[in-house]
């Protein structure tokens, strides 16, 4: 079965359509971005896919189910802001992630924690902004989930931290699970994936394999893109 | 090691071709085990599903074999080590001569300037050593 | 998982509460102090700190009250409806559950404040000659009334303590309501929330009054002078028909509640 699946989806602010009849699947083990410029309907479909939207039209799937609270015990999400309560200390918010899931790998979370020197009194409160986010994504990666869905994991980052987002990523997803990394910063994950899902103004313009790209039009995604998205 | 990507191949050729020039400089020596798949991905920075693809052509290609519960090695058939080396020089001499051609040099032009390139590093290697 | 929520709810209150309490016990053991001696005594000083302490209770009094309310309307705005939506609007728990874990905590929240004071007045008054007379003279009016009316004084005390704990109760489900309501519009989610609050509550206010206007019309309430014979029994039934309203009237913000968060929800 499929992880993911959109069918006709489509999404309306008002009358501004977000989602324009939306259909692609996303298969087991495989790393998908979702490409596209700013506003292209890339964090309406992760929302709608975690159910914090709901669509206007057609259907979006997780493992099957509609988006709710079953679906919510199978995604790991990422938000493009950093959302974990910050009054919470990095044990407590362990003890958080550890509640709700029953795939939270502690051990590896703390591994990670202790990795970025951080200690099980501090606060969130306390922490930089860049350490905030890393502290986010690893909670997010240290589930054993199905889905996960990251939105912009390294928008507004430096270099070095987003090789180490990268290879959090790479190095602790679930090869059962999917992967969906939305990004407009597609020079620097292009390695990462297996697929692209290009979307501009709510609709879908081209679904491909990376490799494939690369073989028949001797390309890479970042300059298929450009072409593509030329303005 | 060093990892590097072109935009224009795709990755799991260049992760070939990379992988191949670590068994031939000894830097994963004859015999030895290989890293997991996922700590290769993790440290190339690429998708473990692109680094499984690279090793499953290399294994087809003999240059690494894999033990169904110890994991992936590097072959200890040196003439396999050899040949492969061969073959890598083989495509750098290719690109080269290629390059040197479009810059309309002829054969016997690129050989003299090669040999000339080659005693004039040799003279500064005894100069340094002096 | 609704225990879950509760315990990640009570750790998050609690580390605000309970330090309020503490301060609250102490300034009402300051106030007794002062009650039974420093403001008799001479000396500037004495007087001065005397009155200090007395001041130093009464806010700490309405600050415990305040913050009751405050984190009661700031626990759900930034929790389910700020950035922290992100996380906990995605936990694998249903929006009954949030509300539900919401609520309860506020609800307990209330009556541990009610209690608090309580007992913070207690101390204020141990052992201070003219508050021993004030109880103690209350307490024999009380038994007259009870007396002389025949009313269940007990009974009734606890009827209506329920009827305020649940329009607390009602209350909370009202700023819910008015909250999640404004922020299922994309802007001015704060002004649309103060304005739904607002807005409920004068359609409470008139849809009740209709209501009595109505019954009041086709008669109902020419029967109670009935009851009112009957030993003040009106007085009961009074009550638990507010509480019957309260409930009602609870229960719609509670699904208007429900509804935005499940349909409309949009996070910024």
């Amino acid at each position: 079965m499929s992880i993911l699946e959109c069918k006709d989806l489509s999404k309306n602010y008002g009358h501004a359509p977000a989602l324009d009849h939306v259909s692609f699947t996303v298969e087991p083990g495989h790393i998908v971005g979702l490409l596209g410029p700013n506003g292209s309907g890339k964090t309406t479909l992760i929302k709608l896919a975690n159910g914090l939207l709901t669509p206007s039209e057609g259907s979006i799937t997780i493992c099957g189910m509609a988006p709710g609270k079953n679906t919510c015990a199978a995604v790991s999400y990422l938000p493009e802001r950093t959302a974990i309560p910050t009054w919470m200390s990095a044990a407590q918010l362990l003890d958080f992630y550890g509640d709700f899931y029953a795939d939270f790998r502690r051990d590896a979370a703390e591994e990670m924690l202790h990795h970025l020197n951080i200690q099980p009194k501090q606060r969130i409160k306390q922490m930089s902004k860049g350490t905030r986010e890393k502290v986010q994504l690893i909670m997010v990666m240290s589930r054993a989930a199905k889905l996960y869905l990251l939105d912009e994991p390294i928008g507004g980052v430096d270099p070095a931290t987003r090789d180490y987002i990268l290879s959090t990523i790479i190095g602790n997803y679930n090869p059962e699970g999917a992967v969906v990394i939305s990004t407009h910063l597609i020079a620097d994950v292009e390695k990462v994936l297996d697929e692209v899902v290009f979307i501009n103004q709510g609709r879908l313009v081209l679904r491909s394999s990376v490799d494939e790209i690369r073989e028949e039009k001797g390309m890479s995604v970042d300059a298929l893109f450009r072409e593509v998205f030329k303005c | 090691m060093r990892w590097q990507f072109s935009n224009e191949l795709p990755i799991y050729s260049q992760l070939i071709e990379q992988i191949k020039v670590g068994v031939v400089s000894g830097m994963f020596p004859p015999g030895e085990r290989l890293p997991s798949v996922r700590d290769l991905a993790t440290e190339a920075g690429v998708n473990p599903n692109t680094m499984q693809r690279a090793m499953t052509e290399l294994e087809r290609d003999g240059l690494v074999y894999s033990q169904r519960t110890a994991g992936r090695f590097v072959t200890e058939d040196k003439v396999m080590i050899e040949n492969a080396k061969r073959d890598l020089a083989q495509h750098h001499i290719h690109a080269f001569l290629a390059a040197m051609f479009r810059l309309g040099f002829q054969r016997d032009e690129i050989a003299s300037l090669l040999q000339q390139q080659t005693q004039e590093e040799g003279l500064s290697n005894v100069d340094s050593g002096m | 998982m609704l225990r879950k929520l509760l315990k990640h709810e009570f750790r998050a209150t609690g580390r605000i509460m309970g330090p309020l309490y503490l301060v609250l016990l102490v300034t009402a053991v300051g106030a007794n102090f002062s009650t039974r001696g420093l403001l008799e005594g001479d000396g500037w000083f004495l007087d001065m700190l005397g009155g200090l302490l007395v001041i130093a209770f009464t806010v700490a009094i309405m600050g415990v009250c305040l913050m009751s309310l405050v984190l009661m309307v700031q626990r759900f705005y930034r929790n389910l409806l700020g950035d922290e939506g992100y996380v906990m609007m995605t936990l694998p728990v249903s929006i009954h559950q949030q509300i539900w874990s919401k609520l309860i905590v506020s609800a307990v929240w209330f009556a541990a404040t009610f209690l608090a004071v309580c007992l913070a007045g207690g101390i204020m008054v141990y052992d201070v000659d003219f508050m021993k007379q004030f109880l103690k003279g209350l307490g024999e009016l009380i038994q007259h009334i009870t007396g002389y009316y025949a009313i269940n004084g007990a009974a009734l005390a606890a009827e209506l303590i329920l009827l305020a704990f649940l329009s607390c109760c009602a209350m909370c489900l009202l700023f819910y309501a008015a909250m999640a309501a404004g922020h299922s519009f994309a802007n001015r989610k704060s002004l649309l929330s103060v304005a739904f609050f607002f807005g409920f509550q004068f359609a409470l206010q008139i849809i009740s009054a209709t209501v009595v206007n109505l019954l009041d019309k086709i008669g109902v309430f020419d029967l109670l002078p009935d009851w009112q014979l009957e030993g003040l029994a009106g007085m009961h039934i009074a009550i638990w028909i507010g509480i019957a309203a309260v409930v009602l009237y609870g229960a719609v913000f509670y699904f208007i509640t429900a509804y935005c968060l499940k349909r409309h929800l949009n996070l910024e």
